[in-house]
């Protein structure tokens, strides 16, 4: 065993799940918990110092948000995968996630069966999901909602691009309304095509691809 | 009638007594004219009870001495003549005295009748605060099971569930221990593991149901939408969640409301109205956001049952809670509507999500 251990670290904040979470990677002979903590901020302190190869990071933290924590590890020590581990819904969180750097999620009734398999994978360059989460995945990308870049974005016209800049910026449609100085009925026709041009099947989804959009292109 | 009195009562007092005396001094004038043989003494109650009645009791004595004096006058003046002087002064007393009872039974019945008045005054008020305090118990009360719902929800979420995490972690190192020792008994703690993992999705179904609606602004659309999912898939129906542009709700109260007034709906559509397909919509306009529920069910009876009023009323009383206007009515066509419509607020500032 001359190989040096694979490095991970913790971030939950529940101290039960922390211990056994490392009791369990302890049982691994290649792999080493060599630092936990319960919320962002001290993670970011510590890890500099570890050098994890892994970080394992619960998107509901005490203090600062997961997704936020992913996006500054992503940015800040971009050679740490990280694995979310989640007590919420994957269809709901997951995608999220995934698209502020994870690579791979794992929701939390699964940890105990699929957290190791999850480290392999993501230590092999892969990405790590549920199955069903992926058949998800595969059957969007099949009806063409998965968005390869931003190039659906650029189908959109002036004023649906500008009414898809506001909702990202957290404005709501009422506000738009007010701030492009047309209806609200005007707005929703712009929503109702964006959605169309997008591909995407609801308000909500409208929404979020919206911020995520804001959040890639910020100066715009 | 009642109005001519309520109008009369009022003037001033000093419009009524000098009514009073026109009407005391007309009398006298006719009493007067028709000369004293034809007695018109009985008419001068009508002065009479109008001083009593808009002034006091007080006044009504010096209104009946008035009639007394100005009956008497008109007498003399009208050339009647006594055998002895007493008689008309026996006369006069006697109808001063006849006067004056009226005045007393009047003042007696003016008295009830303006004790009675105030009495009623006194138990609407007294109801009317009883209404309002019940009102207020009852939007706390719902407002303290709303809170406790989502304070055991999120406990169950955040602690029981997470608890639950590093006992099933627990059992996965004991069955890998277990394993290593090549003891079958490894097999068992796998099962234990998988049975606490069932234990994690009932308590995280149960804090779903109590915690339905997540604090984002956004969270009433993916609830609503997991909900649609949900009923469809239990019930076995077609329900649809529909919504043209983001509707956000920056107050978690405003969305939990709106939530259970869907879910209220659509249950009451499938239970009594046997409906296949549900939609639920939220639409924001200028003036107003509205969350509707349309069904293709029976429709709601003309008179409910006593035992199903209740969830209409919760749903209105929800609905009232966050300054909504509700409305379920049966469909034109087929089926059910309920509309719970909020005012637009004035967006103050930019809201960040």
């Amino acid at each position: 065993m001359n190989k040096p251990k694979v490095k991970i670290y913790l971030v939950d904040d529940h101290p039960l799940v922390r211990e056994w979470l490392t009791n369990l990677i302890h049982q691994q002979p290649d792999l080493l918990v060599c630092g936990e903590s319960e919320d962002a901020p001290h993670a970011l302190q510590e890890i500099p110092a570890t050098k994890p190869d892994v970080a394992i990071v619960d998107i509901s933290l005490k203090h600062g948000s997961g997704i936020e924590l992913i996006k500054n590890l992503k940015a800040m020590f971009p050679g740490v995968a990280v694995i979310v581990l989640s007590m919420h819904d994957e269809r709901l969180y997951a995608e999220r996630a995934l698209r502020a750097g994870a690579r791979g999620y794992i929701m939390k009734r699964e940890t105990a069966k699929k957290v190791i398999t999850a480290i392999r994978q993501v230590l092999a360059g892969k990405i790590y999901m549920s199955e069903s989460l992926a058949a998800v995945f595969a059957e969007k990308f099949v009806d063409g909602r998965l968005p390869a870049g931003g190039s659906l974005v650029e189908q959109l016209s002036d004023r649906e691009l500008e009414t898809f800049q506001l909702l990202g910026r957290g404005y709501e449609t009422r506000q738009v309304a007010e701030m492009m100085s047309v209806s609200m009925k005007t707005v929703q026709a712009h929503c109702a095509h964006i959605k169309e041009k997008l591909r995407l099947t609801n308000a909500a989804e409208l929404l979020r691809e919206a911020v995520r959009w804001q959040e890639n292109h910020p100066s715009s | 009638m009642l109005r001519f009195i309520k109008q009369l009562e009022n003037r001033s007092r000093l419009v009524s007594l000098t009514m009073a005396c026109v009407i005391v001094a007309v009398i006298g004038l006719v009493d007067y004219l028709t000369g004293h043989e034809i007695s018109f003494s009985v008419f001068y109650l009508l002065g009479v009870a109008l001083a009593v009645w808009f002034v006091g009791k007080w006044c009504g004595a010096l209104v009946s001495m008035l009639s007394v004096v100005v009956w008497l006058i008109g007498d003399f003046a009208s050339g009647a003549r006594f055998s002895s002087p007493v008689i008309p002064v026996w006369n006069a007393v006697v109808l001063l005295t006849f006067y004056l009872v009226v005045v007393w039974l009047l003042a007696r019945l003016r008295s009830f009748h303006n004790n009675l008045e105030a009495q009623v005054l006194q138990r609407t008020a007294a109801l009317t605060d009883q209404i309002a305090e019940r009102e207020r118990l009852e939007r706390e009360l719902l407002e303290i099971s709303e809170r406790e719902q989502r304070r055991i929800g999120q406990d169950l979420h955040d602690s029981l569930c997470q608890h639950l995490t590093g006992a099933t972690l627990a059992g996965q190192v004991l069955e890998e221990k277990l394993a290593a020792l090549h003891l079958p008994l490894a097999a068992d703690a796998g099962r234990m593991v998988g049975l606490v993992e069932e234990g994690i999705d009932l308590s995280r179904k149960l804090a779903k149901s109590l915690f339905p609606v997540e604090m984002e602004a956004d969270g009433l659309m993916l609830a609503l939408e997991e909900y649609a999912g949900t009923a469809s898939e239990l019930f076995k129906v077609n329900c649809r969640f529909e919504c043209d542009s983001p509707v956000l709700f920056h107050d978690p109260a405003t969305a939990g409301h709106l939530y259970r007034i869907a879910q209220e709906a659509v249950g009451n559509a499938i239970k009594h109205g046997k409906a296949k397909n549900i939609l639920i919509r939220l639409d924001a306009s200028e003036e107003s956001t509205m969350l509707s529920i349309h069904d293709d069910g029976a429709g709601l009876p003309d008179e409910l049952p006593k035992n199903r009023g209740m969830g209409l009323r919760i749903m209105a009383h929800r609905s009232a809670m966050i300054g909504g206007r509700f409305q379920a009515r049966r469909d034109a066509a087929r089926g059910t509507r309920v509309t719970c419509e909020l005012p637009a607020l004035v967006p103050t500032e930019k809201s960040p999500l």
